[in-house]
Protein backbone atom coordinates (compact mmCIF):
# COMPACT_ATOMS: atom_id res chain seq x y z
CA UNK A 1 0.00 0.00 0.00
CA UNK A 2 2.94 2.39 0.52
CA UNK A 3 3.20 3.45 -3.13
CA UNK A 4 -0.54 3.98 -3.15
CA UNK A 5 -0.44 6.02 0.06
CA UNK A 6 2.39 8.13 -1.33
CA UNK A 7 0.36 8.83 -4.46
CA UNK A 8 -2.78 9.65 -2.48
CA UNK A 9 -0.76 12.06 -0.32
CA UNK A 10 0.39 13.86 -3.46
CA UNK A 11 -3.13 14.01 -4.86
CA UNK A 12 -4.67 15.33 -1.64
CA UNK A 13 -1.64 17.56 -0.96
CA UNK A 14 -1.13 16.20 2.54
CA UNK A 15 1.82 14.56 4.30
CA UNK A 16 2.32 10.87 3.46
CA UNK A 17 2.51 9.97 7.17
CA UNK A 18 -1.03 11.34 7.57
CA UNK A 19 -2.47 8.81 5.09
CA UNK A 20 -4.31 5.83 6.58
CA UNK A 21 -7.64 4.11 6.08
CA UNK A 22 -9.45 6.74 8.15
CA UNK A 23 -8.04 9.71 6.20
CA UNK A 24 -10.85 11.99 5.08
CA UNK A 25 -10.58 12.64 1.32
CA UNK A 26 -12.01 16.08 1.84
CA UNK A 27 -9.48 17.09 4.51
CA UNK A 28 -6.51 17.99 2.29
CA UNK A 29 -5.46 21.22 0.65
CA UNK A 30 -6.75 19.89 -2.66
CA UNK A 31 -10.44 19.25 -3.26
CA UNK A 32 -11.66 15.69 -3.85
CA UNK A 33 -12.82 16.84 -7.30
CA UNK A 34 -12.80 15.45 -10.81
CA UNK A 35 -9.07 16.08 -11.21
CA UNK A 36 -8.31 14.20 -7.98
CA UNK A 37 -10.51 11.31 -9.13
CA UNK A 38 -8.80 11.16 -12.53
CA UNK A 39 -5.41 11.17 -10.82
CA UNK A 40 -6.54 8.39 -8.47
CA UNK A 41 -7.77 6.22 -11.35
CA UNK A 42 -4.32 6.40 -12.94
CA UNK A 43 -2.61 5.79 -9.58
CA UNK A 44 -4.67 2.67 -8.83
CA UNK A 45 -4.16 1.32 -12.33
CA UNK A 46 -0.41 1.81 -11.86
CA UNK A 47 -0.23 0.31 -8.34
CA UNK A 48 -2.75 -2.52 -8.57
CA UNK A 49 -3.50 -2.95 -12.29
CA UNK A 50 -7.22 -2.50 -11.69
CA UNK A 51 -9.51 0.12 -13.19
CA UNK A 52 -12.10 1.74 -10.93
CA UNK A 53 -15.00 3.76 -12.23
CA UNK A 54 -15.11 7.48 -11.63
CA UNK A 55 -18.53 7.64 -10.01
CA UNK A 56 -17.70 5.06 -7.30
CA UNK A 57 -14.48 6.90 -6.55
CA UNK A 58 -16.24 10.26 -6.42
CA UNK A 59 -18.60 8.80 -3.80
CA UNK A 60 -15.75 7.71 -1.50
CA UNK A 61 -15.23 9.65 1.72
CA UNK A 62 -12.09 8.07 3.15
CA UNK A 63 -8.93 6.33 1.91
CA UNK A 64 -10.43 3.15 3.43
CA UNK A 65 -13.43 3.46 1.11
CA UNK A 66 -11.06 3.54 -1.88
CA UNK A 67 -9.11 0.56 -0.53
CA UNK A 68 -12.35 -1.39 -0.21
CA UNK A 69 -13.13 -0.65 -3.87
CA UNK A 70 -9.65 -1.79 -4.88
CA UNK A 71 -10.04 -5.04 -2.90
CA UNK A 72 -13.45 -5.72 -4.46
CA UNK A 73 -12.10 -5.06 -7.97
CA UNK A 74 -9.10 -7.35 -7.42
CA UNK A 75 -11.36 -10.20 -6.30
CA UNK A 76 -13.78 -9.68 -9.20
CA UNK B 1 8.22 -0.66 -57.12
CA UNK B 2 4.76 0.54 -56.34
CA UNK B 3 2.95 3.84 -55.89
CA UNK B 4 3.08 4.60 -52.19
CA UNK B 5 2.01 7.48 -49.96
CA UNK B 6 4.58 9.53 -48.09
CA UNK B 7 4.61 12.76 -46.06
CA UNK B 8 6.43 15.48 -48.03
CA UNK B 9 6.09 18.38 -45.61
CA UNK B 10 4.11 19.71 -42.61
CA UNK B 11 3.29 23.23 -41.45
CA UNK B 12 1.24 24.78 -38.65
CA UNK B 13 -0.73 27.81 -37.60
CA UNK B 14 -1.46 28.71 -33.98
CA UNK B 15 -3.69 31.78 -33.48
CA UNK B 16 -2.17 34.86 -31.86
CA UNK B 17 -4.70 34.95 -29.02
CA UNK B 18 -3.29 33.31 -25.89
CA UNK B 19 -4.75 31.98 -22.67
CA UNK B 20 -2.12 31.54 -19.95
CA UNK B 21 -2.20 29.81 -16.58
CA UNK B 22 -1.98 33.27 -14.98
CA UNK B 23 -5.21 34.23 -16.80
CA UNK B 24 -6.87 31.02 -15.56
CA UNK B 25 -5.67 31.39 -11.97
CA UNK B 26 -7.74 34.59 -11.70
CA UNK B 27 -10.88 32.63 -12.60
CA UNK B 28 -10.25 29.49 -10.54
CA UNK B 29 -8.92 30.50 -7.10
CA UNK B 30 -8.55 26.85 -6.01
CA UNK B 31 -6.17 26.15 -8.90
CA UNK B 32 -2.98 28.26 -8.80
CA UNK B 33 -1.07 28.65 -12.08
CA UNK B 34 1.70 26.37 -10.78
CA UNK B 35 -0.77 23.54 -10.12
CA UNK B 36 -2.32 23.90 -13.58
CA UNK B 37 1.14 23.65 -15.13
CA UNK B 38 2.21 20.74 -12.95
CA UNK B 39 -0.88 18.68 -13.84
CA UNK B 40 -1.36 19.59 -17.49
CA UNK B 41 2.15 20.46 -18.65
CA UNK B 42 0.51 23.40 -20.40
CA UNK B 43 1.51 27.04 -19.93
CA UNK B 44 -0.30 28.72 -22.83
CA UNK B 45 -3.13 27.85 -25.21
CA UNK B 46 -3.74 29.46 -28.60
CA UNK B 47 -7.23 30.94 -28.76
CA UNK B 48 -8.97 31.85 -32.01
CA UNK B 49 -10.44 35.36 -32.24
CA UNK B 50 -14.26 35.62 -32.21
CA UNK B 51 -14.32 36.04 -36.00
CA UNK B 52 -11.58 33.45 -36.66
CA UNK B 53 -12.89 29.99 -37.60
CA UNK B 54 -11.30 26.56 -37.98
CA UNK B 55 -11.49 27.21 -41.74
CA UNK B 56 -9.41 30.36 -41.25
CA UNK B 57 -6.84 28.49 -39.16
CA UNK B 58 -6.66 25.67 -41.72
CA UNK B 59 -6.22 28.20 -44.53
CA UNK B 60 -3.32 29.86 -42.68
CA UNK B 61 -1.66 26.48 -42.05
CA UNK B 62 -2.03 25.53 -45.73
CA UNK B 63 -0.55 28.87 -46.80
CA UNK B 64 2.38 28.29 -44.43
CA UNK B 65 2.86 24.87 -46.07
CA UNK B 66 2.82 26.34 -49.59
CA UNK B 67 5.26 29.09 -48.50
CA UNK B 68 7.78 26.36 -47.62
CA UNK B 69 7.92 25.53 -51.32
CA UNK B 70 7.73 21.73 -51.37
CA UNK B 71 4.16 21.65 -52.66
CA UNK B 72 2.13 24.30 -54.45
CA UNK B 73 -1.61 24.92 -54.35
CA UNK B 74 -1.83 23.93 -58.04
CA UNK B 75 -0.30 20.51 -57.26
CA UNK B 76 -3.05 19.56 -54.80
CA UNK B 77 -5.66 17.14 -56.18
CA UNK B 78 -7.47 16.31 -52.92
CA UNK B 79 -8.19 18.21 -49.70
CA UNK B 80 -9.07 16.42 -46.47
CA UNK B 81 -10.01 18.70 -43.56
CA UNK B 82 -10.36 17.17 -40.11
CA UNK B 83 -12.43 19.45 -37.88
CA UNK B 84 -15.24 19.39 -35.33
CA UNK B 85 -15.91 23.11 -35.62
CA UNK B 86 -16.88 23.58 -39.28
CA UNK B 87 -17.45 27.11 -40.62
CA UNK B 88 -21.05 26.21 -41.56
CA UNK B 89 -23.41 23.30 -41.02
CA UNK B 90 -23.18 23.10 -44.80
CA UNK B 91 -21.41 23.41 -47.20
CA UNK B 92 -18.28 21.42 -46.42
CA UNK B 93 -15.48 23.66 -45.13
CA UNK B 94 -12.92 21.80 -47.30
CA UNK B 95 -14.88 22.95 -50.40
CA UNK B 96 -14.63 26.58 -49.28
CA UNK B 97 -10.91 26.09 -48.69
CA UNK B 98 -10.42 24.78 -52.26
CA UNK B 99 -11.47 28.20 -53.52
CA UNK B 100 -9.74 30.25 -50.85
CA UNK B 101 -6.43 28.43 -51.34
CA UNK B 102 -6.50 28.48 -55.15
CA UNK B 103 -6.49 24.69 -55.39
CA UNK B 104 -7.64 23.53 -58.87
CA UNK B 105 -11.36 22.83 -59.28
CA UNK B 106 -10.38 19.33 -60.49
CA UNK B 107 -9.49 18.48 -56.85
CA UNK B 108 -11.66 16.44 -54.50
CA UNK B 109 -12.46 17.84 -51.06
CA UNK B 110 -14.15 16.53 -47.94
CA UNK B 111 -14.38 17.13 -44.21
CA UNK B 112 -13.80 14.46 -41.59
CA UNK B 113 -15.60 14.91 -38.28
CA UNK B 114 -13.18 13.34 -35.82
CA UNK B 115 -11.25 14.77 -32.89
CA UNK B 116 -8.11 13.50 -31.24
CA UNK B 117 -7.95 10.30 -33.30
CA UNK B 118 -8.48 12.25 -36.54
CA UNK B 119 -4.95 12.73 -37.86
CA UNK B 120 -4.21 9.01 -38.00
CA UNK B 121 -7.61 8.31 -39.60
CA UNK B 122 -6.97 11.00 -42.23
CA UNK B 123 -3.54 9.53 -42.97
CA UNK B 124 -5.28 6.20 -43.67
CA UNK B 125 -7.67 7.95 -46.08
CA UNK B 126 -4.78 9.76 -47.78
CA UNK B 127 -2.86 6.52 -48.15
CA UNK B 128 -5.92 4.80 -49.61
CA UNK B 129 -6.51 7.58 -52.14
CA UNK B 130 -2.89 7.63 -53.26
CA UNK B 131 -2.14 3.92 -53.30
CA UNK B 132 -5.36 3.18 -55.19
CA UNK B 133 -4.33 5.72 -57.83
CA UNK B 134 -7.24 8.08 -57.08
CA UNK B 135 -5.06 11.05 -56.06
CA UNK B 136 -1.41 12.13 -56.13
CA UNK B 137 -1.06 15.12 -53.83
CA UNK B 138 -3.25 15.39 -50.78
CA UNK B 139 -3.55 18.45 -48.60
CA UNK B 140 -4.38 17.00 -45.18
CA UNK B 141 -5.60 19.77 -42.88
CA UNK B 142 -6.42 19.55 -39.17
CA UNK B 143 -8.07 22.54 -37.52
CA UNK B 144 -10.19 23.05 -34.44
CA UNK B 145 -11.50 25.82 -32.24
CA UNK B 146 -12.74 23.94 -29.17
CA UNK B 147 -12.37 27.22 -27.21
CA UNK B 148 -15.63 28.33 -28.82
CA UNK B 149 -17.44 25.36 -27.23
CA UNK B 150 -15.93 25.79 -23.76
CA UNK B 151 -17.59 27.68 -20.92
CA UNK B 152 -15.09 30.17 -19.43
CA UNK B 153 -15.73 28.80 -15.93
CA UNK B 154 -15.24 25.11 -16.78
CA UNK B 155 -11.67 24.49 -15.59
CA UNK B 156 -11.89 20.76 -16.41
CA UNK B 157 -11.58 21.54 -20.14
CA UNK B 158 -10.51 25.18 -20.36
CA UNK B 159 -7.14 24.35 -18.78
CA UNK B 160 -6.48 21.74 -21.48
CA UNK B 161 -7.69 22.70 -24.94
CA UNK B 162 -6.07 25.16 -27.33
CA UNK B 163 -7.00 26.16 -30.88
CA UNK B 164 -4.70 25.45 -33.81
CA UNK B 165 -4.26 23.98 -37.25
CA UNK B 166 -1.77 21.99 -39.30
CA UNK B 167 -1.26 21.20 -42.97
CA UNK B 168 0.41 18.00 -44.15
CA UNK B 169 1.28 17.24 -47.77
CA UNK B 170 0.83 13.52 -48.47
CA UNK B 171 2.19 12.71 -51.92
CA UNK B 172 2.69 9.73 -54.23
CA UNK B 173 6.14 8.22 -54.44
CA UNK B 174 7.43 5.15 -56.28
CA UNK B 175 8.99 2.94 -53.61
CA UNK B 176 9.37 -0.67 -52.48
CA UNK B 177 7.44 -0.10 -49.26
CA UNK B 178 4.86 2.40 -48.15
CA UNK B 179 6.04 4.92 -45.54
CA UNK B 180 2.56 4.99 -43.97
CA UNK B 181 0.91 1.97 -42.35
CA UNK B 182 -0.14 -0.54 -41.30
CA UNK B 183 -3.05 0.80 -39.28
CA UNK B 184 -5.28 -0.35 -36.45
CA UNK B 185 -8.56 1.35 -35.62
CA UNK B 186 -11.05 1.26 -32.78
CA UNK B 187 -14.44 2.74 -31.99
CA UNK B 188 -16.71 2.56 -28.94
CA UNK B 189 -19.81 4.68 -29.38
CA UNK B 190 -21.09 3.58 -25.97
CA UNK B 191 -18.72 6.20 -24.60
CA UNK B 192 -20.06 9.03 -26.79
CA UNK B 193 -21.51 10.85 -23.76
CA UNK B 194 -18.14 11.15 -22.04
CA UNK B 195 -16.74 13.77 -24.42
CA UNK B 196 -19.56 15.71 -26.00
CA UNK B 197 -21.23 18.99 -26.85
CA UNK B 198 -24.74 17.77 -25.93
CA UNK B 199 -26.84 20.44 -27.70
CA UNK B 200 -26.57 22.33 -30.98
CA UNK B 201 -27.02 19.44 -33.40
CA UNK B 202 -30.37 18.04 -34.50
CA UNK B 203 -30.73 15.50 -31.68
CA UNK B 204 -31.03 18.44 -29.31
CA UNK B 205 -31.18 21.82 -31.06
CA UNK B 206 -29.73 24.79 -29.18
CA UNK B 207 -32.48 26.60 -27.28
CA UNK B 208 -33.02 28.82 -24.27
CA UNK B 209 -33.31 25.62 -22.23
CA UNK B 210 -30.04 24.12 -23.53
CA UNK B 211 -28.28 27.42 -22.76
CA UNK B 212 -29.19 27.22 -19.06
CA UNK B 213 -26.01 27.15 -17.02
CA UNK B 214 -25.39 24.84 -14.09
CA UNK B 215 -22.55 24.15 -11.66
CA UNK B 216 -21.22 20.59 -11.34
CA UNK B 217 -19.82 18.78 -8.26
CA UNK B 218 -16.31 20.02 -9.04
CA UNK B 219 -17.46 23.65 -9.16
CA UNK B 220 -17.33 23.95 -12.96
CA UNK B 221 -20.00 25.93 -14.82
CA UNK B 222 -21.36 24.93 -18.22
CA UNK B 223 -24.54 24.51 -20.24
CA UNK B 224 -25.62 21.78 -22.67
CA UNK B 225 -24.28 23.99 -25.48
CA UNK B 226 -20.76 23.66 -24.07
CA UNK B 227 -18.11 20.99 -24.31
CA UNK B 228 -18.35 18.42 -21.52
CA UNK B 229 -15.65 15.92 -20.61
CA UNK B 230 -15.98 13.14 -18.07
CA UNK B 231 -12.30 13.08 -17.20
CA UNK B 232 -12.48 9.88 -15.17
CA UNK B 233 -14.13 7.90 -17.97
CA UNK B 234 -11.78 9.30 -20.60
CA UNK B 235 -8.77 8.45 -18.45
CA UNK B 236 -10.03 4.91 -17.87
CA UNK B 237 -10.74 4.46 -21.60
CA UNK B 238 -7.29 5.72 -22.53
CA UNK B 239 -5.41 3.54 -20.04
CA UNK B 240 -7.43 0.54 -21.22
CA UNK B 241 -7.30 0.98 -25.01
CA UNK B 242 -4.03 2.73 -25.84
CA UNK B 243 -1.62 0.04 -24.54
CA UNK B 244 -3.78 -2.62 -26.21
CA UNK B 245 -3.74 -0.69 -29.50
CA UNK B 246 0.03 -0.29 -29.40
CA UNK B 247 0.49 -4.04 -28.92
CA UNK B 248 -1.99 -4.83 -31.66
CA UNK B 249 -0.20 -2.59 -34.14
CA UNK B 250 3.22 -4.01 -33.29
CA UNK B 251 1.78 -7.45 -33.88
CA UNK B 252 0.16 -6.45 -37.18
CA UNK B 253 3.35 -4.75 -38.39
CA UNK B 254 5.52 -7.67 -37.27
CA UNK B 255 7.68 -5.30 -35.25
CA UNK B 256 9.18 -5.50 -31.78
CA UNK B 257 8.84 -2.54 -29.46
CA UNK B 258 12.56 -1.73 -29.73
CA UNK B 259 12.18 -1.35 -33.49
CA UNK B 260 10.11 1.81 -32.94
CA UNK B 261 12.25 4.93 -32.62
CA UNK B 262 9.51 7.24 -31.30
CA UNK B 263 5.98 6.85 -30.00
CA UNK B 264 4.06 10.00 -30.98
CA UNK B 265 0.86 10.01 -28.95
CA UNK B 266 -2.03 12.42 -29.06
CA UNK B 267 -0.96 15.23 -26.72
CA UNK B 268 -3.94 15.18 -24.37
CA UNK B 269 -2.13 16.60 -21.32
CA UNK B 270 1.08 15.81 -19.48
CA UNK B 271 -0.58 13.84 -16.75
CA UNK B 272 -2.29 11.43 -19.16
CA UNK B 273 0.84 11.08 -21.30
CA UNK B 274 2.92 10.26 -18.22
CA UNK B 275 0.37 7.69 -17.03
CA UNK B 276 0.46 6.02 -20.46
CA UNK B 277 4.23 6.19 -20.68
CA UNK B 278 4.62 4.56 -17.28
CA UNK B 279 2.07 1.87 -18.07
CA UNK B 280 3.69 1.02 -21.41
CA UNK B 281 7.24 1.41 -20.01
CA UNK B 282 8.38 3.71 -22.80
CA UNK B 283 11.50 5.79 -22.02
CA UNK B 284 10.69 9.51 -21.95
CA UNK B 285 13.26 10.26 -24.68
CA UNK B 286 11.22 8.04 -27.03
CA UNK B 287 7.94 9.80 -26.34
CA UNK B 288 8.13 13.39 -27.60
CA UNK B 289 5.88 15.98 -25.96
CA UNK B 290 4.71 19.26 -27.42
CA UNK B 291 2.02 20.75 -25.28
CA UNK B 292 3.48 23.54 -23.14
CA UNK B 293 2.88 26.46 -25.48
CA UNK B 294 -0.13 25.16 -27.43
CA UNK B 295 -2.26 22.94 -25.18
CA UNK B 296 -4.36 20.03 -26.41
CA UNK B 297 -5.15 21.02 -30.00
CA UNK B 298 -7.32 17.94 -30.74
CA UNK B 299 -6.49 16.50 -34.20
CA UNK B 300 -3.50 18.84 -34.58
CA UNK B 301 -1.45 17.52 -31.65
CA UNK B 302 0.30 14.70 -33.52
CA UNK B 303 1.38 16.78 -36.56
CA UNK B 304 2.42 19.65 -34.23
CA UNK B 305 4.64 17.19 -32.37
CA UNK B 306 6.07 15.92 -35.67
CA UNK B 307 6.94 19.51 -36.61
CA UNK B 308 8.82 20.05 -33.35
CA UNK B 309 10.67 16.74 -33.88
CA UNK B 310 11.69 17.92 -37.37
CA UNK B 311 12.85 21.25 -35.92
CA UNK B 312 14.87 19.52 -33.19
CA UNK B 313 16.61 17.38 -35.82
CA UNK B 314 15.22 14.13 -34.40
CA UNK B 315 14.11 13.09 -37.89
CA UNK B 316 17.27 14.10 -39.81
CA UNK B 317 17.86 10.43 -40.60
CA UNK B 318 15.02 8.06 -41.42
CA UNK B 319 13.07 7.02 -38.34
CA UNK B 320 10.23 4.61 -37.66
CA UNK B 321 7.43 6.19 -35.62
CA UNK B 322 4.24 4.90 -34.12
CA UNK B 323 1.43 7.47 -34.13
CA UNK B 324 -1.48 6.91 -31.72
CA UNK B 325 -4.63 9.06 -31.62
CA UNK B 326 -7.45 8.59 -29.11
CA UNK B 327 -10.41 10.53 -27.77
CA UNK B 328 -13.84 11.85 -28.64
CA UNK B 329 -16.16 9.24 -30.21
CA UNK B 330 -14.85 7.33 -28.46
CA UNK B 331 -12.44 6.70 -31.29
CA UNK B 332 -8.84 5.59 -31.55
CA UNK B 333 -6.29 4.63 -34.16
CA UNK B 334 -2.59 3.97 -34.58
CA UNK B 335 -0.20 3.61 -37.48
CA UNK B 336 3.44 3.18 -38.32
CA UNK B 337 5.04 6.16 -40.08
CA UNK B 338 8.50 6.06 -41.62
CA UNK B 339 9.74 9.59 -42.03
Amino acid sequence: MSEFHKGIAEILEIDESAVNAATDLHAGEAAWDSLAVVSTIALIDDCFNVMLDGQSLTNCNTVGDIEALIEAARKA
Amino acid sequence: MATTATIADIAEFIPEGKLSNQDLELLYPSWPASKIYEKTGIQNRGIAAPDQTAGDLAQAAAQALFARGKVRAEDVDFIILCTQAPDHVLPTTACILQHRLGVPTSAGALDVNLGCSGYVYCLSLAKGLIESGAANCILLLTADTYSKYIHPLDKSVRTLFGDGATATAVIAKEAERSAIGPFVFGTDGSGAEHLIVPAGGFRRPASAESAEEFRDGSDNVRSANNLYMNGAEVMAFTLREVPRTVDKLLDKAGLARDQIDYFVLHQANRFMLEALRKKMKIPSEQMPVRIEEVGNTVSSTIPLTLISMLQLGLLDTEKRLMLVGFGVGLSWSACILTI
